[in-house]
């Protein structure tokens, strides 16, 4: 296998949590990092290059594909750029929060003719990736309903909320991606309500941390996404997908399987506390279907307009929350 | 054993079921006439029923009977429970007690004229998983309630001769969710939203009714709810419930008739949910007649009373207006004035 050379731009949680995936990949070269505002004393191990400037990353020659792992504001910018440079891209949700400099940095990608995969790292879950089978498959026939709760263990800070783009768009946005995913069909129309539950500091931010939003999908099903920022128990992570033949679930996932019974009841370990455990498997798999793409020559599995639409519907959902009304998604 | 004096008007599927349920599973009655338009006499004979009539006035016009359970179609419940008020009889009665406000009201005005007990229908309220379900949230297991679910679908559809006369999917079948949701979370709802479509059957669309539904409420305390309902579902009669808080959820799953699990090769296969509500909520069906039969000896409250019916009711027909406008339906402010409380 010809071996990718690969850089990273952003050292944080997220970008930390590829490159270490990276290491244990064959056929991938990490080459450099690049981050203005990371300690690289500690990490990462000696033999990567690391700068605080991008053009470490976006200058280097020997390059071919680059991990936009930055703050959300930074990756369209950063996507232009790598295109440009003849680089592959792997960009982490959203793209932008605005439709139309996603719609340009897409035109920059496909005039480089370079390969983008956005972050959905959820459609390679393998639960989820087998009730996706399941709907190829026909064993829910015709889809009616499709049901995905998504709850977070626990609220972010303010500070957060205030820069994350709102619930929607930071939060439903993977589940925007499910529901496409799952159905293979599109949003034609959203209605979101919302409430101010579980901190009233997120209210202040003008966001909420409760929300219900329901889907019209184009091939005439119907979608509803229940979020919480707060399960206390855990990571709430749940999808069904029902139709004519019938449904097929995907429950909670949990370290163990262990069933303790006492005489106060019948208690299992709660799910997975947050999305680093719950869906390491999947971060590893979507790098390893971009690398795939880029050796074969193929169209990636969640491409620029996926990001673009669920973006779309995101919009759409707080644009219903705000007006009180159900909203036509925007074309892409 | 101090029994209660029954007469039954309405002999279909529903009717046929109350009347078994008395027969056999509730000593404290003793049924002692059925009156429907198509009544099967080998059926009501067999069941050792002594009067058994086409006609209504058989039960009403009988000074021994107590007590009427109403289980006639949903179009007649109102002026139904007005006759029997008028002879004095306290009343059993099948949801929805009418498609709209009026009737309802004229309902409840005539069995609190005549001094009589009024209950309706709403058998979940006597499931025993439900009832544990609203124990651990009353009892403040999980908190304050952030949203309520409600997952409500039928294992087959009704004969379009039945959806023509029912009311339409959320006077007749979402009518139990809306009912449901209240009890669960024990505020009321001030806004609804629905979508819906037919993709089951296009003789329901032709019928112009919906045959799946997703409805958003609003509640007054706060807290959110969603209900997803479907006319047919292929592995049968699937109820689930959630409700969801700052401690935490708790919830009731389906149940099945057996717990067999084959494994084989081929999978991990267990038994299919229930085929339908008469077998899924039996133990329900019975206790909410035995709890109208205590309030009519005086004993307790109904379970389910005027003011549940009317709630419920409003709660549908605003869904149903929000699926008709496709837009948010507020619903009234006020709470129904016809006392009895919803707090269980």
């Amino acid at each position: 296998m010809k071996t990718i050379t690969v850089g990273v731009l952003g050292a944080g949680r997220i970008g930390r949590l590829h490159t270490e995936n990276l290491f244990r990949m064959s056929g991938v070269r990490v080459k450099s990092i690049a981050d203005p505002y990371a300690d690289f004393d500690a990490w990462p191990p000696p033999g990567i290059e690391t700068g605080v400037d991008p053009s470490l990353v976006l200058d280097d020659p020997e390059i071919q594909a680059v991990l936009i792992c930055s703050p959300t504001p930074t990756h369209a910018d950063f996507t232009e750029a790598a295109a440009t440079a003849g680089k592959h891209v792997f960009c982490e949700k959203p793209i932008d929060l605005d439709p139309e400099r996603i719609r340009c940095t897409l035109e920059v990608v496909d005039a480089a003719g370079v390969r983008l995969q956005v972050g959905f790292n959820r459609r390679f879950d393998p639960t989820f990736s087998r009730v996706r089978q399941a709907v190829i498959d026909g064993d829910v026939g015709d889809i009616h309903i499709v049901k995905i709760t998504s709850r977070d263990p626990e609220a972010p800070p303010v500070e957060y909320v205030q820069s994350s783009g709102g619930i929607f768009l930071d939060m439903t946005i993977h589940d925007f991606d499910m529901v496409r995913f799952l159905t293979g069909s599109e949003v034609e129309e959203v209605h979101a309500m919302g409430a101010v539950l579980i901190d009233p500091a997120i209210g202040e931010a003008g966001d909420v941390d409760t929300a219900v939003t329901t889907l019209k999908m184009a091939n005439g099903a119907l979608a509803v996404i229940e979020n919480s920022r707060q399960a206390v128990y855990g990571y709430d992570q749940r999808v069904e997908v029902f139709g004519s033949k019938g449904s097929a679930e995907a429950g909670n996932e949990t370290a163990n399987r262990v069933i303790l019974s006492s005489a106060d009841g019948v208690r299992a370990d709660t799910p997975l506390y947050f999305f680093l455990e719950r869906y390491q498997a999947s971060f590893v798999a979507e790098l390893e279907a971009f690398f795939a793409c880029i050796r074969d020559d193929l169209e990636p599995p969640v491409g620029g307009r996926d990001g673009l639409m669920s973006v779309l519907v995101g919009l759409a959902a707080a644009k219903s929350m705000a007006e009180n009304r159900p909203v036509k998604v925007e074309a892409s | 054993m101090n029994q209660t004096t029954v007469g039954v008007i309405g002999a279909g599927r529903i009717g046929r079921m109350h009347t078994e349920n008395l027969v056999h599973h509730i000593p404290e009655a003793v049924v002692k006439a059925v009156a429907s338009p198509h009544l099967d006499e080998g059926w009501a004979e067999g069941l050792g029923i002594p009067i058994r009539s086409t006609d209504n006035s058989a039960v009403f016009g009988d000074p021994e009977i107590e007590a009427v359970v109403i289980a006639a179609p949903s179009g007649l419940h109102s002026e139904l429970i007005q006759q029997a008020a008028a002879a004095g009889k306290h009343v059993f009665c099948e949801k929805p007690v009418g498609f709209e406000d009026g009737p309802i009201e004229d309902a409840i005005a005539a069995a609190q004229a005549a001094g009589v007990q009024l209950q309706v229908g709403f058998n979940r309220r006597s499931d025993p998983s439900l009832l544990d379900l609203v124990e651990a949230v009353r009892d403040g297991h999980i908190g304050d309630v952030h949203t309520v679910r409600v997952t409500n679908r039928d294992p087959k559809a009704p004969p379009i001769d039945f959806v023509k006369r029912s009311g339409g999917i959320f006077l007749d079948f979402l009518i139990h969710d809306f009912d449901t949701i209240r009890y669960l979370s024990g505020s009321e709802i001030v806004e609804v939203y629905a979508a819906g479509g037919v993709l089951i059957d296009p003789e329901i669309g032709a019928a112009g009714d919906i045959d799946t539904a997703m409805v958003t409420a609003r509640l007054a305390n706060g807290a959110l709810a969603v209900i997803d309902a479907s006319r047919q579902a292929v592995y049968g009669y699937d109820q689930r419930f959630e409700v969801f808080g700052s401690n935490g959820s708790v919830a009731v799953d389906n149940t099945t008739p057996s717990r067999r699990v084959v494994s084989t090769t081929a999978g991990v296969v267990g038994r299919t949910p229930h085929d339908g509500f008469v077998s899924r909520y039996h133990d329900a069906f019975i206790a909410e007649l035995r709890a109208f039969l205590a309030a009519v000896r005086g004993d307790s409250p109904v379970v389910a009373g005027a003011d549940d019916a009317l709630a419920a009711v409003r709660a549908a027909v605003a869904a149903r207006e929000s699926f008709n406008q496709n837009r948010p339906i507020q619903l009234a402010d006020t709470v129904p004035v016809y006392g009895g409380g919803t707090e269980a």
